[in-house]
């Protein structure tokens, strides 16, 4: 709980340098605390399952060398799959399409040039003349897959997850057809041999280990860590100022690159190479290794390559009809195939996160050590003390209003929000209120941009805010949401540190709160590693307001933030909002239907009622208003 | 022009197929969001209920009937065994959840019965063909665009006149809503199922009939003519399915008769690159269904 570089100190009023600073030396730390174990365990995860197959394959025929290669090669096919689907949940079945362009690239120019003038020699651009070394064509070979997987990416990344699947669907289709089409290029159907040979389990291995290492690294980056939250939840990410598009893109790529090594070394375990041999059924194989260990981590990854990998050597053992256990097996054909879709399908049916889940061997060490050494120290209590910690007023708090100038939106023939026109001050506490139905939600998704308005603009001072979500949030707007939207399967730290990720890069003109400090305010330093959606109620409140403040915004913009809460909770929330606002000097709009609620925590009150204003000003002024009682209570009372 | 009459009824004849298969898709993207590639499995399972009852000298007239309704009870039993359990989960899970079952089902015939195909004679009236001036007209094209065409109607007025149909529209347009009003998730879900096996029952039926073979692996490729259809018509829209069944078994015949030999292996290809285009272009108008979440 405590890394180093991360005090707990309280000097908030230290300057924007020191803020900084110690913003980007938590990140980078806590970078090198998460990748450095989870490699290191995975590494000797891979060590200890190789050792067991090393002797397993000892003891038998060359058959038992190539399937340890071969487990080996589809690791690394794998992993590859792992960093992209595994990081966006965006299912790609165009992947191995990849792996086929770079494996027939590494192929065409290393297969020896008197074999190739027999087997194509109609290739264009000189082909049948070229021969490189296969060490050289692999390296092209990636590279080329690398372009692909960029140019289908551009594509693939840009539509929604369905489309997505779709479009990497069609590519593997298209990259088949293409191969058993082009006849003069790759001789068709005919498998082109002759590839140069890998001796041995050194290369296998070395591309397991870099595909571990790979992995390992992207998770813990910047970029990795933005994906997650993509994935996560995209409406959330887009409202902490995350971009879908680029992280997405830059898994696909990476993860493209690692298919193009595996795809190379296969092709060269092989020994020749086909176009049905990076087909949809074999696709189906790598998918199944990643979901039944567990898509999200290369622990995962690794136990599901492993898992099947046995199983379908156990079924093909058993299905070839052998003499075992004292009498003879009947001879089953397509056991392998049975082993495989049922054990797909069990894991998606009953533990659709695979049997691993979250599960990654290194964070886990590291989390038991970091719990043990630190225990006593927890024990000292939950949240009691937090209102201790005095948060000074940051010192350059926003002095820009956010205004609204007429803002509204048709759906349809229905007007939702009409010519609405407010002012929050900054610094302060503003509330908006009004009875259900009354457009305070597409108000605010007006603000943040999840609703594109039909009529008026928002401005923070004179910068006007407009575009999608994640440009407003970059540009001092964030939001939490009525119906909670934390990042479920992140830890409660990493849910407010990818908050503080984006504030480091657009909003560091700010000083903010480090996320240790922001988790000591919101009373939730003591869960910071437990999985956010194991939290209770109003602590994932509390952690979606401590997420929103971590973005330093110059506005905080809380959608209903005592929705469900019992009265004296809703107090403790009033408390809670004050110090958070008052801790990063951000002025604060709240949107409830609690009349209550509202006049106790704010200052200023504007009442919206079927989409346009009813009323605005104190609390006193606002509950003295005619129009407002009656709204309230019907017209009929007094 | 007799070449291009006589190309539209030979497209007709297997587009009519492709919309058969493409409504069911198209329905069950509609209740639950799902591309379900399982669905070609209730072709198989036709194909080997057909091939059983034929060769023990049991009628057609018996046959199909059973057939078809082999595959309205296997769509229901993967209902209930497999997508029910996954109903809420994402899109990622449903899509591979039903390629785990066709997977399955694959392995299931290679174990069950044999990977090597089971041949079943074809009745006289599949290959018959009659001179109407200038154009030689299949029979069976004409039995299957007229069969399509009584689903298409019996369809188009079970969803408009039914409860259970307007279940389906309701549930189709906003699943949440529908349940507040009363629709039972269960029974409408159990329900697009039973009639989406019914049309492929219907629609293996009348490609069988021809094909004479049972083979397991056969479910996939017509199936994924099947989604491209839909997909063509956009998702969710039962209309748009028909369409684009049609014109996609059209094109097909079309493409065959002109592109020149060495592209004609590409066919495939070129229709993946237009969807491509067609969902970076327009990727809400293709799927007809409201995704805006709730916010």
């Amino acid at each position: 709980m405590t890394s180093p570089g991360t005090g707990s100190g309280t000097d908030v009023a230290a300057g924007p340098d020191a803020g900084r600073a110690r913003a980007s030396g938590a990140s980078r730390s806590q970078l090198r605390s998460v990748a450095l174990p989870s490699l290191l365990a995975n590494w000797a995860l891979l060590g200890v399952l190789f050792a067991f197959g090393a002797l397993y394959a000892t003891g038998g025929s060359s058959a038992r060398d190539l399937l340890i290669s071969d487990l080996l090669i589809n690791l690394v096919l794998v992993i590859g799959f792992h960093i992209f689907i595994g990081n966006t949940g965006v299912l790609s079945f165009g992947h191995l399409g990849i792996a086929s362009v770079a494996a027939y690239t590494m192929a065409l120019l290393a297969v020896p040039s008197d074999r190739k003038l027999v087997l194509i020699p109609k290739a264009p651009w000189g082909i049948p003349e070229i021969e490189l070394s296969p060490l050289v064509a692999s390296l092209i070979g990636v590279g080329v897959g690398v372009v692909v997987a960029v140019l289908l990416g551009l594509v693939a990344a840009r539509t929604s997850g369905l489309a997505a699947t779709m479009i990497t669907l069609a590519f593997l289709a298209i990259v088949r057809q293409v191969a058993e089409n082009r006849k003069d290029l790759t001789g068709g159907a005919q498998n082109l041999s002759s590839v140069p040979r890998l001796e041995g389990w050194s290369w296998p291995v070395f591309g397991a280990l870099l595909a571990i290492t790979i992995a390992v690294f992207f998770r813990s980056s910047k970029i990795g860590r933005l994906a997650v939250a993509t994935r996560e939840d995209e409406l959330a990410a887009g409202a902490m100022g995350i971009e879908v598009f680029t992280p997405r893109l830059i898994a696909f790529v990476v993860g493209g690159g690692v298919v193009a090594l595996g795809g190379i070394l296969r092709v060269q375990s092989l020994g020749s190479i086909g176009p049905s041999q990076f087909s949809f059924e074999f696709t189906i194989l790598i998918l199944a290794m990643l979901v039944v260990g567990g898509m999200r981590t290369v622990t995962g990854a690794i136990i599901g390559t492993v898992f099947i990998t046995v199983g379908k050597e156990i079924t093909r053992f058993l299905g070839d009809g052998p003499d075992f256990l004292g009498f003879t097996w009947p001879k089953v054909d397509g056991l392998p195939d049975l082993f495989l879709a049922g054990s797909l399908l069990a894991v998606l049916l009953t533990r659709p996160t695979g049997l691993l889940g979250e599960f990654d061997l290194g964070r886990w060490i590291s989390t038991r050590v970091r719990t043990s050494a630190s225990a006593p120290a927890v024990v000292a209590g939950p949240d009691d003390h937090a209102p201790v910690v005095p948060v000074p007023r940051a010192p350059q708090a926003t002095r820009d209003e956010l205004v609204t100038n007429g803002l509204g939106v048709v759906f349809g023939g229905f007007t939702a929000v009409d010519n609405v026109s407010i002012t929050v001050a900054p610094g302060r506490i503003h509330g908006l209120i009004g009875p259900n139905g009354a457009g305070k939600t597409t108000f605010v998704n007006l603000l943040t941009g999840q609703v594109e308005p039909t009529a008026g603009s928002v401005h923070i001072g004179d910068r006007l805010l407009s575009g999608a979500p994640y440009k407003r949030a970059r540009d001092g707007v964030a939001r939490t949401f009525q119906n909670l939207r934390v990042f479920p399967s992140l830890s409660v730290r990493e849910n407010v540190a990818v908050a503080d990720l984006i504030a480091h890069d657009h909003r560091s003109h700010r000083t903010g709160v480090s996320v240790d400090e922001l988790l000591t305010l919101s009373g939730l330093s003591h869960m910071a590693d437990r999985v956010a959606s194991t939290l209770d109620y109003g602590n994932q409140r509390r952690l979606e307001i401590a997420r929103a403040a971590a973005l330093r915004p110059d506005f905080l913009l809380l959608d209903e933030p005592t929705s469900g809460m019992s009265s004296s909770e809703s107090l403790e929330m009033v408390d809670h909002v004050r110090r958070v606002a008052t801790a990063i000097g951000a002025g604060v709009l709240v949107i409830d239907h609690d009349l209550g609620f509202i006049t106790n925590i704010c200052e200023h009150i504007t009442v919206l009622d079927q989409g346009t204003v009813l009323a605005e000003g104190t609390a006193e002024e606002v509950q003295r208003d005619q129009r407002v009682i009656d709204a309230y209570l019907g017209s009929g009372h007094a | 022009m007799t070449e291009f009459v006589q190309n539209l009824i030979d497209g007709l004849g297997n587009g009519s197929t492709y919309a058969l298969l493409a409504v069911g898709v198209s329905m069950l993207f509609g209740v639950m969001h799902l591309v379900n590639f399982a669905h070609g499995e209730l072709l198989t399972i036709g194909a080997y209920v057909i091939y059983g009852m034929r060769s023990n000298d049991i009628s057609w007239w018996a046959t199909i009937p059973v057939a078809i309704l082999s595959a309205v009870m296997l769509s229901v039993l993967i209902e209930l065994v497999a997508f029910r359990r996954v109903r809420t989960a994402s899109a990622f899970t449903l899509l591979l959840t039903s390629f785990a079952i066709e997977i399955l089902s694959h392995a299931a015939w290679r174990i069950g019965v044999s990977s090597t195909p089971r041949r079943f004679e074809a009745p006289n009236i599949a290959f018959k063909v009659v001179e109407v001036g200038p154009f030689n007209i299949e029979i069976w094209d004409v039995v299957s665009i007229a069969v399509a065409v009584a689903c298409f109607v019996a369809t188009a007025v079970m969803l408009r006149t039914t409860m259970f149909g307007l279940s389906i529209r309701a549930a189709s347009e906003d699943f949440d809503a529908a349940r507040l009003m009363g629709v039972k998730a269960n029974r409408v879900i159990s329900g697009a199922f039973a009639f989406a096996g019914l049309l492929a029952g219907i629609a293996g039926a009348i490609w069988l009939v021809r094909r004479g073979q049972a083979d397991p692996r056969m479910g996939a490729e017509p199936l994924l003519k099947a989604v491209i259809a839909a997909i063509i018509g956009g998702l969710g829209s039962l209309p748009g399915a028909v369409v684009g069944g049609l014109s996609l078994g059209i094109a097909e015949v079309y493409f065959r008769s002109w592109l020149p030999s060495d592209l004609q292996g590409l066919t495939d290809s070129f229709v993946f690159v237009v969807i491509a285009i067609l969902f970076v272009v327009r990727p809400q108008g293709l799927f007809n269904v409201a995704s805006a979440e709730r916010v």
